[in-house]
Order: C-alpha cells, then sequence, then structure tokens
C-alpha cells in the first residue's frame, strides 16, 4: 500500500515536471533569445498581458536570489517589490532571475530596478506595450490553390484579445532542400497566396508575427515548424498526367475485349457479319489460314488419333474429363458428329490435358522440343480400319479442351500434299481410306509403321485456331510407337470438304495422343 | 491620404446627415503616427522647448483586466475628458513662440484630435459631459515639459483611445 502510495506519488511528480517544462519551452526560448540579441541590462517582454523582466547572475556569485531585490513605479506613485525567482537554462550555464510583475501597467512609462545589497545594480524605464514577444501563430496549413505556380498559405494568430489587429505575419517559403528563400509581409490578415512558384515543386513555409509598430511593438516571434506544400503541375504535364492517370483507370474498368475480327478480314466491315457470305467470297484462301471459332461451336469432325497409353495417369485425367464432359453436354444438341462415346481413358500421361498442363509448367519444353511446330497436320490413313476405329472409337477426347498443344513430327507423309488442306488430302489420298482424323503428336515418340497406307497430318489447335499444314513424310516415318486418340471436330465446313469425315463423326471418336515429357 | 478624404467628406461642416460609422483603424493609425512624428521632434527639441509650465493632462493608464470590466460609457467618458484636456493643453501652446517644425506639429496634433472626436461621432460614443460643479472630473495628472505632453499624447492615442475604437459595439454588430 506504501509501495503503491509511493509510485502514485513519482507519476503525479512526473507529470508536474514534464507540464512544468512543456510549458514552459516558450518562455524559456524567449528568454534565451533575448539573452543573444538585447543589450540593455534589465531585459523585458510581455507574454500575455503581463511583463517580465529578467537580467543574468552575476559572476562570483553563488545563485543566491534572495540578495537580489526588483522594484517598478509609475505615474509618480510609490515604488512597489517584485518577487524574484531563478532560472537556470537548458543546453547553457546560465542562470537568469527574473520577476513577473502582477497587474502590469500599459500605455505609461515605467521605471523597474534591481537591487543588491540595497544598492541600484540595473534600472531602466520602458512602455511595456512596446516589449510584446508573442508565441508562433498557430495551425500553419500549406494548400495548392489548383493554379499554377501558387500554393495557399493559412494560419491562427496568437491568442491575445486587443492585439489581433494590430500584428504583421512574415511568411518565409524555399524549396525543399534549398537555402534560398523569400519573404513575404502581411498585415493583419491570416492568409496569404504565394504567387510565381515553380510548378511541380515541393516547399517549406514558415510564418512569424509580431506587432505591427503603431498601436503596439515588440520583438519577431519564433517562426513556426516548417510545413511542407506542393505545387501542381504545370498545365500540360497536368494534362498529360491526368490524361495517362484517366486512360489507365479506363483501361482498368473497360478493358478491351479480343476481338477477332483482324482473322477475318472484311467480315465485319464488307459482309455486315454475314459469315456464308463471307465464307462464299473467300473459299479458296480460307484453308491456308487459321480458322477460328469453330471448337465450341461448329466442331470439327477430325480426329485425334494417339497411339499411347495414357493408364498411369487416370485419375488426374479424369477430373478434366469430366469437367471436359460438362462443355461437352452442352454442345451435343449442336453436334451431330455422334461424340458421346468416348474413350477409355488411356493409363499413361499421355493425355492432351496433361500435356497442356505439362506445357504450362515448363513452357521451355514448347522452344526445347523443337518439336511443335503450329503448322504441322496429321491425317491417319488407317489400312485396318474397321477394327482399329472401333478400338480407337472408344478412345474420344473432348475436343472442347484448349488444345494447346503444338508438336511436330519426322515423318514422311505418303499423301501429296502441297498444302495444308483438308480437301487436297482427300484428293491426293492414295491407298487405303483416308480418315478424318488428326493426331496430336510428341517429339519424344514416334509414331509405329502403320505401314505405307497411312498418312498423317499434324493437326495444332489452340483452342481458338487451328492451322492445318502439311506434315513432310520425314517426319512421318519419326512417328512414335502410341497408341492413338482420335479427336472428331464437328465441323461442318470440313464436314462439306472431306466426305469421309462423316464415318468419323458418327463414330465419335476422339483421341489424344502425347509422348510423356 | 484617401482615408483621411473620406473622413473630410463625411465631417464637412454643414453636413446634417448622420456620419457612416468610421470603423478602419487605418484611420486613427494615421493619427498615431502623425503623434509619433510629434513626439519624436518634441524629444529631439530638448532645451529649446522646455517651458517652465504646468499642463494638465490625462492618465494614460491601462490595466486590461480593469479596462475590460468598463462599460462602453465609462470607457467613452475616459477617453473623451482625456482628448479635451489634450486639445487644451496642446492648444496653448499655438500662442507660444516656438519653431516652425514644431508649430506643425503642434496644428497637426490639434487637427487629428478634432478628427478623433469626428470619428467617435460616427461610432455613436457619447460626447464629452463636462463633470457639474461640486463633481469629480477624471483624474488627470500634472506634466511640465513640451516634450512629456506629447509623450502623453501619444501614449493616450495608442492606448485608451485605440481600446475603445477598436471595440465600438457599432463596428460589432452581427459578429457574435
Amino acid at each position: 500500500m506504501t509501495k503503491m502510495r509511493s509510485d502514485r506519488l513519482k507519476i503525479v511528480f512526473m507529470l508536474c515536471l514534464a507540464f512544468i517544462t512543456i510549458g514552459g519551452q516558450h518562455f524559456e526560448s524567449k528568454v534565451a533569445q533575448l539573452l543573444r540579441d538585447e543589450t540593455e541590462d534589465i531585459k523585458c517582454f510581455v507574454e500575455v498581458k503581463d511583463l517580465t523582466c529578467f537580467w543574468e547572475e552575476e559572476e562570483e556569485r553563488n545563485n543566491l536570489h534572495d540578495q537580489y531585490t526588483f522594484t517598478y513605479s509609475y505615474e509618480n506613485k510609490n515604488k512597489m517589490a517584485c518577487v524574484v525567482s531563478s532560472l537556470s537554462l537548458l543546453g547553457s550555464n546560465k542562470t537568469v532571475f527574473f520577476c513577473k510583475l502582477p497587474k502590469t501597467p500599459f500605455f505609461t512609462p515605467l521605471d523597474v530596478q534591481v537591487f543588491r545589497d540595497g544598492r541600484v545594480l540595473y534600472s531602466r524605464s520602458l512602455n511595456a506595450e512596446n516589449f510584446w514577444f508573442l508565441d508562433p501563430p498557430r495551425n500553419l496549413t500549406v494548400m495548392t490553390s489548383g493554379k499554377e505556380g501558387q500554393l495557399n498559405v493559412s494560419w491562427l494568430p496568437p491568442l491575445l484579445k486587443y492585439i489581433d489587429d494590430s500584428l504583421i505575419y512574415e511568411v518565409r517559403y524555399a524549396v525543399e532542400g534549398s537555402n534560398m528563400g523569400k519573404v513575404e509581409v502581411i498585415k493583419v490578415s491570416t492568409m496569404l497566396v504565394l504567387l510565381g512558384l515553380q510548378p511541380y515543386t515541393r516547399y517549406k513555409v514558415w510564418v512569424r508575427v509580431k506587432p505591427d509598430g503603431v498601436a503596439y511593438k515588440g520583438y519577431w516571434s519564433a517562426w513556426t515548424e516548417p510545413v511542407l506544400g506542393v505545387t501542381q503541375p504545370s498545365g500540360t504535364c497536368f494534362l498529360m498526367l491526368l490524361e495517362t492517370k484517366n486512360l489507365f483507370l479506363l483501361k482498368k474498368l473497360w478493358p478491351d475485349i479480343p476481338s477477332p475480327e483482324h482473322k477475318f478480314p472484311g467480315l465485319f466491315t464488307i459482309y455486315k457479319g454475314d459469315f456464308k457470305e463471307w465464307m462464299s467470297q473467300n473459299n479458296g484462301s480460307m484453308w491456308g489460314r487459321s480458322v477460328h471459332v469453330y471448337t465450341e461451336e461448329l466442331p470439327s469432325p477430325l480426329e485425334v488419333l494417339s497411339e499411347v497409353s495414357l493408364t498411369s495417369h487416370g485419375t488426374s485425367q479424369r477430373e478434366e474429363r469430366q469437367a471436359v464432359e460438362e462443355d461437352k453436354e452442352k454442345e451435343s444438341e449442336r453436334s451431330d458428329s455422334g461424340l458421346t462415346d468416348r474413350w477409355q481413358e488411356p493409363p499413361e500421361a499421355y493425355c492432351l490435358v496433361e500435356q497442356l498442363r505439362a506445357l504450362q509448367e515448363n513452357p521451355e519444353s514448347l522452344s526445347q522440343s523443337l518439336l511443335l511446330q503450329s503448322h504441322d497436320t496429321y491425317v491417319t490413313l488407317n489400312q485396318n480400319s474397321q477394327g482399329d476405329d472401333e478400338r480407337q472409337v472408344d478412345d474420344v477426347f473432348e475436343e472442347t479442351l484448349p488444345l494447346q498443344m503444338l508438336f511436330t513430327t519426322a515423318g514422311r507423309m505418303s499423301l501429296n500434299t502441297s498444302h495444308s488442306d483438308l480437301g487436297s488430302l482427300q484428293q491426293s489420298s492414295g491407298s487405303g481410306r483416308l480418315s478424318s482424323q488428326s493426331s496430336f503428336e510428341y517429339p519424344n515418340h514416334t509414331w509405329p509403321p502403320k505401314g505405307p497406307g497411312y498418312a498423317y497430318m499434324a493437326v495444332a489447335d489452340s483452342g481458338v485456331s487451328m492451322d492445318y499444314s502439311p506434315m513432310s513424310s520425314s517426319r512421318i516415318a519419326a512417328l512414335g510407337r502410341h497408341r492413338m486418340y482420335t479427336n472428331d471436330y464437328k465441323n461442318e465446313i470440313f464436314l462439306h470438304k472431306w466426305p469421309l469425315s462423316g464415318q468419323h463423326t458418327q463414330s465419335g471418336s476422339e483421341s489424344c495422343m502425347g509422348p510423356g515429357w | 491620404m484617401q482615408l483621411l478624404c473620406i473622413l473630410c467628406i463625411w465631417t464637412r461642416p454643414g453636413l446634417s446627415s448622420p456620419l457612416r460609422p468610421i470603423c478602419d483603424l487605418r484611420v486613427l493609425n494615421h493619427f498615431i503616427k502623425e503623434a509619433w512624428d510629434a513626439e519624436a521632434a518634441m524629444r529631439a527639441c530638448q532645451d529649446a522647448c522646455n517651458i517652465a509650465t504646468n499642463f494638465t493632462a490625462p492618465l494614460t493608464r491601462v490595466d486590461f483586466d480593469d479596462w475590460e470590466a468598463m462599460n462602453i460609457e465609462e470607457q467613452a467618458q475616459e477617453v473623451q475628458s482625456g482628448l479635451h484636456v489634450l486639445n487644451e493643453a496642446i492648444s496653448s501652446l499655438q500662442a507660444s513662440n516656438q519653431t516652425d517644425v514644431l508649430q506643425s506639429h503642434i496644428d497637426a496634433s490639434i487637427s487629428n484630435i478634432a478628427s478623433i472626436r469626428q470619428v467617435l461621432r460616427s461610432l455613436s460614443i457619447p460626447e464629452y459631459v463636462p463633470p457639474t460643479s461640486g463633481g469629480e472630473d477624471k483624474e488627470m495628472q500634472k506634466v511640465s515639459s513640451i516634450s512629456e505632453l506629447f509623450q502623453v499624447h501619444i501614449n493616450f492615442l495608442r492606448g485608451k483611445v485605440h481600446l475603445l475604437l477598436a471595440n465600438a459595439p457599432v463596428c460589432h454588430q452581427g459578429v457574435s
């Protein structure tokens, strides 16, 4: 209990000490300044309503303030005594003695004297209204004015009733970090617009105050703490910044929607979106160009054949296939390719989805493989088509998957194809039945030689466009032994161009082939 | 000069219409600055300006707390009586043989006191009422030099007159 009380007393004492210290900071700083600047032996100043006079301790003395006597008189009246106190200045070894006059008389001569040991040490005659030493202005604020090269500066005056109409202020401002500044003097008003400033520049601003010297006189107050302000950028720069910001915001809020219009020159501008008309006008050139948009709306009749077994990645592939199935269900109404039968999931990781995932995880493999070329197209010519087809029919791979896997294989193409046109394949098909199948092959494996009856067209389907190009015969020979997936694309254009596609669309076979990376 | 012109127009003789309030303290500040000049000139005069006579002059001391405790009528009477006494004391110097420079200061001071009275009238400040017989006048002081008289003059204008005009009720109507 005693300890608690002692602790509380200590806390109270510390708080009081802090309060006194904070409250006396202005007083002590004013005393210190006058010690430097004022030459009179008795230095006096008025803070609010009372005059304070002080003097330095004489040398050879031992801070015995009791030996000093301070008196004051006015209007020929008797002298009056004032209580003397002492103050040790922080930061210096000086001690001063001071007296604060109670009920200070203004606008009349005041005679003050300091006595020591009965003898006059110092004396002075002064008018108290001539020695105001105010606190710095309050709440200094610097704001942009909205105009180029300007800053609005405002502050609050000292809290004095009668003197506020008789004050002048000095506003000092300089570019941040610069020692060169300017000063503006303003009377009575507590706001100022700084003009002619550099655009988009940070300025430091200070303010101080003193009486105007007419009714009242005094010393300049201390400067306020500096306040920073930034001028607006110049007109051109500001407009550019504003425009850039607006464009940025515009892009964020309304991002550009990708348009495939550039892939269909004239479709919208000339043919007003009439695709059939556009197709009829662009019949011959279309097959040498990437085909877009058909993967979801108009599935291609092509089948992707693969001989790769994908048993080891059944689970993950099944999850992907389940997702694909949902998409497939949506297209079932549009589709007449009969993509209802699905392949039994190959056990090994050569499903297209896995290929896609692998490629996404390791995009460098795309360049390193030297194999994936978007322009390669494969068409299988299945000599023993019936049985193999039936087996392959079961391995249907959803065509709506984002088929971004691109690959090339070295192989020999038995077909004489001069361009990536399925129609041309049809025309140039040799022995065997040309199946409307496309296959995705991966470089690390080669296709099993199926015999001379096989022809392959590598099909690269990015999910948006399909590039068809003939595969060289040398690449065919390099095809590895893989189980092939067939992939039916429900594309009525291909149906139109490839008579045999109808068989495979009915089979609904899809395949996914690819090597293990 | 513009402020003085405004004052002249407002205070020209024969003007029967009431004066518009002159609340701008720059008018009084102008008179105070001229009083400063006169006091400085008289202080420099020293021996040449010493006249062996006493002047009755008003007290100029102001205690802000005591002043705030007075009502407008008491403050007005304090100022009006002091201006009256000052006017009489300074006017008595016109008959003395002074230099032209000093004479101009004396004439300007008399003119400025009259102008200040007009400003007070525009602010509806009660006029000076001489004490009736048996009544006590405001406390005064005695000064023995021209220099001291003009010190009283400047201190009275800066103090009591300035406080009265700065806080005239007419100039602060509608302000909380």
